[in-house]
């Protein structure tokens, strides 16, 4: 029988870690056991994830992208801009023009990984400022304050689902959660069921068996590129609609953080190989480390030394384990 | 013999067309900025900008040559100018004077950037971890040392006995100029002439076969990370001196420009090519077109937008000319007699 | 004719430089197992890869299953039937070996939906055609490497293969694995398959292969039935000259051992290894990928250290750990694959030449002596005759003879007192074969002692003076210079190597 294994060892030492961090938080400060906490979790990190979600397809097929978040950025601000030049008032306005923006900037990442040759990592690196610098010098790079924004997206942004009474006062799940869950569904679906979804998967395992196989790696690379592209524009929409502000230059910086959780989850840089599971257990621990680390006492300054810290022990301990296996196996990869 | 001079040509095509260009923008802007760009005041202001950024490029230019990038060599220099402000504004061993804290505080950030160095050259050597993830980690580690340390705010306040080292001149050329140009003279004898950077070009051009030719690789790697921090920790002590005050954060712009420059410069980043003067000559060059977006008065916006470009029309441009390269090659074998294989 | 499954006309195919096909005819049968022999460069692979439509052809005709072409197009060739199994397989590390085996079907089928129960159920179809089981589940990185082969073998079944093409299927097998191997291809065959080797030696497919095609220079040289063909017969037509190249005999007078090798063990990779090397040795080592040779010569170099056992160099006791402590202790290695572990592509002969002795060539302050690099680079190009014009040539320029000639000429610079050798001839045409071994009896001839790792029984008898045959991590035999002048001494390897008792008589009679 097919057994898909959903949830193997890595996945469970991160379920491990995060479950023993949030013991030892609430043994230290009960406060932060509670739904506010789970809720504010889920919040701040569901743009991430969403994004995460396309940045684990792009590993997948052996490449890397840098430039989902000035793509976020282009593709929301642009939408958010129309709606307030031309006064359109519409949720779903704005996730179509983002989403469309978003997968064209992706395909022509898509284009260039695919013609240059050269790493992946170098050319998204000159793409995310190519696209953020057009963005601001041809579009605008103006920012719009809450009084601005338009209605829907404000009233996205603050609307919850599931509701709970608790001594703080009413708290609801943010209802981005529905999206997220939506997009992991999607991105299931996409990697375990469909064709392309399973080429993706072969092209990061060899392009040249790919290629073999009957695998087109322009026609991967295109939807890749372009799946990231989408889910940066839709999660730049979220983002606006939750800080309920248009910024110009915000987003841009945070990608690393992204891919550290992405690598933290189990996903091969080398492509091929990482867990939807994964990816969203490896943004959560870095949520958890970026919000909660308050409610042991320490600042947001200790932020980034928790979760460099974590990174380089996971890319540590995953290396070692490959470099055993293959000195075993007398492969010299160095 | 005009096949060995072609085959000089060859290899050395791209430093040449590299420094025909830097002279040919060098004259053009005379006569389109004419004095703005080339007074003595605006010379000397891009030689004291130049530094700083040029020997973040010269350890990004190692990173490349075997074959990895390294992501946290501004991190780097970042913490170390920030333990050495701590230092020389009394925060840390506050019973030193002035000049003890000086020397402690040089000793202290060249130390600590060669520590950083060391651990991720110790990663990639005995962990096997690949380059790319493995500074990653460690850029947001050492970078998180500095946040955690300073909360995010600047170490102000550095004695001007330290600060003037960033405004000394040697004959009207500034100090951290000529030890700028000294340090890439002595990188590029190492690379052209010793031992050690022989090994270098073995190693980045085939690590496997520089293992099966008795060279020990995990000496090299760890030995090259090191050589990154201490241009690491040079550079950091330059930009402290030169705004006189340590931050997180300062300087994270110059990544993408160093991998420009590297990638201008004709530094391969699949490792074991490239020259020294090819980097120092895209560094210089980059900061004739910085000079003049700041004298056309272009927005942080518009240069990201012409960086970013850059980047990529450069990429284009080295692979149709490797392609062409690879046709030419092809072409004169077609000259040769079959050899059977 | 209905007994035709391929038949081609006059196919000739031409790259830069090099006719690759020279008007070329041949006909595989419906239901028959034919072997395509020849050396590197003989034009076998462009063959496959022409018939399989990935090269056109500049001229002449192929007829499939009664239709003609004047070129193939991949999609046609999977078509009509054609898969090939390529050397390394083509298979994907991270997935499963259920979605390996039916990938292909599916792309072809273009479905855009992937059910996970069709998967399996091709899967399970193909193993259960040739009688094995696999664990579907696992993946490839999981799997053994005769496993990874039946997955290559089950995804050509998949698409509906009738003409099955198999390069170099054997060399990464143990003899139990071969035979799994062979009885499988008979299977197919008696299904109604055509199976293609290719292969440029023919231990275990003479006796199953009913029609051998042999190439030479791009030509076909002729077909012949496996009992036509004797090894002496088949190398003769392969390479094109009377196989003499002159057998080595020892004549130094000291016979203290160099390297002695005691109960050497690595869990793994081989146990119970002891010989010893004298002087002027050439000691030959044969046996399947996977027996232990490779695994000990890593080990004999540093790159493999041994759990348990002594080893003496010129009487005292080393351990070696490294290769530099291995060059320190006077022992190189000429590594099995020349191209990834033993060239820098990019670099010119020069720079290669030197690769391992920069300690020695530098000055005590670390400079490089230009000088003596140069004259160390000529010397090894003089020495090894390399064919170029100047050592500033590029070596991913010159041809596989060269290339290998400078591998050798960078040990030989180490001036080293045990050479091993793994594989040296591999991919090598027959002029710069016959140099190298020449090369290599003139060094043992002076006193260096050689330990040649083969594949090639020709290339075995010719160059070595005593020969151990190393059977699935153990020595299986040790034979010396008078066993290696008896008759049919040949065969006699052979079947130790498979493992067959020669005195029992179990391989087939072979003249």
């Amino acid at each position: 029988m097919i057994r898909h294994k959903i949830v193997t060892g890595s996945e469970l030492i991160l379920i491990l870690i995060i479950v023993l961090y949030c013991i030892i938080v609430a043994v230290v400060n009960p406060a932060f056991w509670g739904f506010e906490t789970l809720f504010d979790i889920i919040r701040s990190s569901s743009t991430a994830i969403i994004v995460a979600l396309g940045l684990l397809v792009v590993m997948l097929s052996g490449g890397i992208d840098v430039s989902f978040m000035s793509i976020a950025l282009f593709g929301s601000y642009t939408a958010a801009y129309m709606m307030i030049t031309y006064k359109i008032d519409s949720l779903p306005f704005a996730f179509v023009v983002a989403t469309l923006i978003g997968i064209i900037l992706g395909m022509i990442n898509a284009l260039l990984v695919n013609w240059l040759k050269l790493p992946a990592f170098i050319i998204t690196l000159g793409t995310q400022n190519f696209f953020h610098g057009v963005m601001t010098t041809f579009i605008s790079d103006k920012t719009y304050g809450a009084g601005v924004i338009p209605e829907s997206l404000s009233r996205f942004g603050s609307s919850t689902i599931f509701k709970v009474n608790t001594e703080m006062g009413v708290m609801g799940l943010t209802t981005s959660a529905i999206p997220v869950f939506l997009l992991i569904c999607l991105t299931w679906f996409i990697l375990y069921r469909t064709s392309i979804g399973r080429g993706v998967v072969a092209l990061g395992n060899s392009e040249e068996s790919a290629i073999r196989s009957g695998f087109d790696p322009l026609k991967i690379r295109l939807f890749a590129y372009g799946y990231i592209g989408a889910l940066a524009g839709i999660m730049g929409v979220i983002y606006i609609a939750q800080v309920n502000a248009v910024y110009p230059n915000k987003l841009v910086g945070d990608e690393l953080m992204i891919i550290a959780g992405a690598v933290i989850g189990g996903t091969k840089i080398t492509g091929g190989s990482g867990k939807i599971l994964g990816v969203v257990l490896g943004i959560l621990i870095i949520y958890l480390l970026n919000n909660t680390l308050i409610f042991l006492g320490l600042s947001s300054s200790w932020n980034k030394l928790f979760i460099g810290t974590l990174l380089v022990i996971s890319v540590a301990v995953t290396s070692f384990q490959a470099r055993v296996k293959n000195r075993k196996n007398l492969i010299f990869t160095e | 013999m005009k096949e060995k001079i072609m085959t000089l040509i060859q290899r050395e095509r791209n430093l040449y067309i590299l420094i025909s260009v830097t002279i040919l923008t060098a004259i053009l802007f005379a006569f389109i900025f004419g004095n703005s760009m080339y007074s003595a005041r605006n010379l000397q202001s891009m030689a004291y900008q130049i530094p700083e950024f040029g020997f973040i490029a010269l350890a990004m230019m190692l990173s490349f040559m075997i074959g990895g990038i390294d992501l946290s060599v501004v991190a780097n220099a970042n913490t170390a100018g920030i333990f050495a402000a701590l230092i020389l504004t009394g925060v840390w061993l506050p019973g030193l004077n002035e000049s003890n804290a000086i020397i402690a505080a040089v000793l202290v950030a060249m130390g600590a950037s060669i520590l950083f160095g060391f651990f991720n050259g110790w990663m990639v050597a005995k962990l096997s971890a690949p380059p790319l993830i493995a500074t990653l980690g460690t850029m947001i580690l050492y970078s998180g040392i500095g946040m955690a340390l300073t909360g995010g705010k600047g170490v102000t306040g550095l004695p001007s006995s330290f600060t003037s080292f960033g405004t000394a001149e040697l004959w009207g050329v500034p100090l951290i100029f000529v030890i700028f140009v000294l340090v890439a003279v002595i990188l590029s004898v190492i690379l052209n002439r010793m031992t050690f950077g022989r090994k270098i070009y073995l190693y980045g051009g085939n690590r496997i076969a520089a293992r099966f030719s008795a060279i020990n690789n995990e000496r090299m790697a760890i030995a090259i990370f090191v050589v990154i921090g201490i241009l690491a920790g040079i550079a950091g002590l330059i930009i402290i001196s030169r705004v006189n005050s340590a931050k997180v954060g300062y300087g994270d712009a110059y990544l993408l420009q160093s991998l420009l420059v590297c990638v201008i410069g004709g530094i391969h980043p699949d490792g074991g090519r490239g020259r020294a003067a090819g980097v120092v000559c895209a560094v210089i060059l980059m900061q004739m077109l910085s000079s003049a977006f700041t004298i056309l008065q272009f927005s942080p916006y518009a240069r990201k937008l012409i960086w970013g470009f850059m980047l990529i029309f450069v990429m284009g441009l080295n692979y149709l000319s490797e392609r062409r390269a690879q046709k030419i090659r092809v072409d004169l074998l077609r000259k040769r007699t079959p050899q059977a294989d | 004719m209905t007994e035709m499954l391929l038949r081609t006309e006059h196919i000739s195919k031409a790259f830069i430089g090099v006719q690759a096909l020279d008007d070329v005819s041949v006909d595989i049968k419906k239901q028959s197992i034919h072997c395509l022999c020849g050396e590197n460069g003989s034009g076998k692979s462009t063959f496959v890869k022409t018939i399989s439509g990935i090269y056109e052809p500049d001229q002449g005709k192929i007829i499939l299953n009664g239709k003609e072409y004047g070129r193939l197009t991949p999609p046609q060739a999977i078509n009509e039937g054609i898969q090939v199994i390529y050397q390394d397989l083509s298979l994907f590390p991270h997935m499963t070996v259920a979605e390996n085996i039916a990938i292909n079907r599916l792309r072809q089928s273009g479905k855009k939906i992937i059910n996970w129960k069709e998967i399996y159920r091709i899967a399970q179809e193909q193993i259960d055609r040739i009688g094995v089981s696999m664990d579907l589940n696992a993946t490839i990185l999981e799997t053994s490497m005769a496993n990874r082969q039946l997955t290559a073998i089950c995804r050509a079944l998949s698409m509906d293969a009738k003409l099955l093409f198999m390069d170099e299927p054997t060399s990464a097998l143990t003899r139990q694995e071969v035979q799994r191997l062979l009885k499988i291809v008979h299977e197919l065959k008696e299904q109604g398959l055509s199976v293609v080797f290719i292969s440029h030696k023919l231990d275990e497919v003479f006796e199953v292969a009913d029609e051998i095609t042999i190439f030479r220079d791009g030509k076909k040289i002729g077909d012949f039935k496996s009992d036509e063909l004797t090894e002496r017969k088949l190398a003769y037509y392969m390479t094109g000259r009377e196989v003499t190249y002159p057998r080595y005999k020892r004549s130094l007078a000291d016979d203290s051992p160099l390297l002695e090798v005691r109960g050497l063990e690595k869990k793994g990779n081989y146990k119970d290894i002891s010989f010893t090397v004298r002087k002027g040795d050439i000691l030959g080592i044969i046996g399947l990928l996977g027996s232990g040779r490779t695994e000990l010569a890593l080990s004999l170099f540093g790159l493999n250290p041994p759990d348990a056992g002594e080893i003496l160099f010129e009487g005292k006791p080393v351990k070696i750990n490294s290769p530099s402590a291995a060059k320190q202790t006077g022992i190189a290695l000429l590594p099995e694959d020349r191209g990834s572990q033993g060239l820098f592509r990019e670099r010119c002969i020069r720079e290669n030449v030197s690769a391992a002795m920069l300690g020695e060539i530098s000055s005590k302050a670390g400079f490089l002596d230009r000088e003596k690099e140069a004259s160390l680079a000529e010397e090894g190009v003089q020495k090894l005759r390399v064919r170029t014009p100047s050592t500033e040539t590029v070596v991913g320029s010159l041809s596989g003879g060269n290339q290998q000639k400078c591998v050798v000429a960078k040990w030989i610079s180490t001036d080293p007192k045990l050479f091993i050798m793994d594989s040296p001839t591999v991919g090598i045409d027959i002029g710069s074969k016959a140099e190298i071994y020449e090369l290599i009896q003139s060094f043992a001839a002076k006193g260096m002692a050689i330990i040649l790792i083969t594949d090639e029984m020709e290339e075995l008898l010719a160059n070595a003076n005593r020969v151990l045959v190393f059977s699935e991590g153990r020595i299986a035999a040790e034979l010396d210079e008078e066993d290696l002048d008896k008759e049919n001494i040949g065969q006699a390897i052979s079947a130790l190597i498979s493992g067959a008792d020669p005195e029992k008589g179990e391989q087939g009679d072979q003249t």
